[in-house]
């Protein structure tokens, strides 16, 4: 285990085979971040750890044997910033990924419900489509628990695809239900934008 | 093999949303027998299944150390199948992989073909499958190949995105695929991923069928 620094680290779970993504290199270049795979995450990683995000690619089986770590971190007011469909209740009140069925376009515009600080100033429909495809960005969303705050919505119904929430107990989850936003290099630049500020927001900076 | 002579198939679970909705959901979920946690495999005896299925993108760091158990699995008799992005030119030897930078966008040109098409019609597979249901986008491709392993799936310069391998592990074999249906299905996506399982599953149990009914005639 690296020296962690002294006000936590920032805790990057490398889910896949092969190169970490590119937000995780990116937040690598701050000196507090520490990429772990999946095969060497211990209890000791989230005791270290201020902030922590995860990719769509976690190993969510595996990730609820670290469900207690997880909500002492959140309990003294650590942030995670969650990608991908939710199957397990790793925190009390979350609930599964709800998919559309059968989606069609209209089902995928995207709405902002909120302001928040990672998607200040970028229109929220301009994360629809790349190169004209949509669907990217997600297609479906993660129930909103008791007292979440949805960000933003996807479908005629605005379902809550992006939602911060402030758990009971102290700590902040922010959920985007679909493909990993913040990815670098990708052919929508919102992504390259939004990506310095999810690791801010994880890190309590903004 | 079970009562009713239908293969056994098994298939792991890497404990990523794609896997759980690929597997769990319509209309793919009846044709597993059993699922198996990756991290479980193992301590779990494989001998009961005749087909274990490694769905795209399961964590090749956790697969590496099941290398012998997973070779063991096919000499004894049964069919590996290693889906795409498994990267199983880490676990297994003689398989040779060249990564490719994919394009997802191919398609949005009018009347481009991305030129996948099945190696070789008179194969048992090309009645399951066809060239719609597994052209999406590619990944990489299996070279050199092994001359044990017999291309099912390549691109028009011949590039390997599928192969069968009955010698290697005989009587047992090896499936591999480069193309990543269960992923993309999985995150309910890319209508032709779903065709491409459609077709995959009933012909590994089918050929399974006919193998061991060979092998006990």
């Amino acid at each position: 285990m690296t020296n962690h620094p002294p006000n936590g680290s920032l805790l990057l779970i490398h889910s896949h085979y092969g190169e970490p993504p590119g937000l995780f290199l990116l937040a690598e270049e701050r000196g507090d971040a520490v990429i772990v795979r999946e095969r060497d995450l211990t209890p000791a990683h989230f005791t270290a750890a201020r902030g922590l995000i995860t990719t769509s690619h976690l190993d969510q089986l595996g990730f609820m044997d670290h469900a207690p770590e997880l909500a002492r971190l959140m309990a003294r007011g650590g942030r995670w910033f969650f990608n991908g469909h939710i199957l397990r209740p790793f925190l009390a009140g979350l609930g599964s990924y709800a998919p559309i069925a059968k989606a069609r376009r209209a089902d995928l515009v995207l709405t902002r419900l909120n302001e928040h600080p990672i998607f200040a100033g970028i229109d929220q429909p301009s994360f629809e489509e790349n190169k004209g495809v949509a669907g990217f960005y997600g297609r479906g969303h993660n129930p909103l628990p008791q007292g979440a705050l949805a960000i933003n919505g996807i479908g005629p119904e605005k379902q809550p695809i992006d939602w911060e929430w402030t758990l009971p107990g102290g700590g902040r989850m922010f959920s985007h239900a679909g493909n990993d936003i913040g990815g670098m290099g990708g052919p929508n630049p919102n992504h390259a934008l939004v990506a310095p500020r999810i690791i801010a927001w994880t890190m309590g900076e903004i | 093999m079970s009562a009713s002579g239908k293969p056994v198939m098994a298939i792991i679970d890497g404990g990523q949303h794609y896997h759980h909705d690929s597997i769990t959901r319509e209309p793919f979920k009846d044709f597993f027998d059993h699922v198996v946690y990756l991290r479980d495999v193992a301590k779990t005896d494989l001998s009961a299944f005749d087909i274990l299925i490694i769905p795209c993108r399961t964590n090749a760091y956790f697969l590496a150390p099941l290398s012998g158990q997973l070779q063991a699995f096919m000499r004894e008799g049964g069919t590996l199948v290693a889906m795409g992005e498994t990267f199983p030119d880490s676990w297994l030897p003689d398989i040779g992989f060249r990564p490719m930078q994919t394009n997802f966008w191919w398609w949005l040109t009018p009347g481009a073909d991305l030129g996948l098409r099945m190696s070789d019609p008179g194969h048992a597979v090309s009645r399951y499958l066809g060239k719609d249901d597994v052209t999406f986008h590619l990944h990489g491709a299996f070279e050199p190949l092994h001359p044990n392993q017999k291309s099912l799936v390549e691109t028009a310069e011949g590039e390997c995105q599928m192969f069968e391998d009955v010698v290697s592990y005989a009587p047992g074999r090896l499936v591999a695929t480069t193309l990543d249906p269960f992923f993309h299905h999985g995150a309910f996506f890319m209508p032709a991923t779903t065709r491409m399982l459609a077709g995959m599953l009933p012909w590994l149990s089918e050929s399974e069928a006919e193998r061991k009914a060979a092998r006990t005639a």
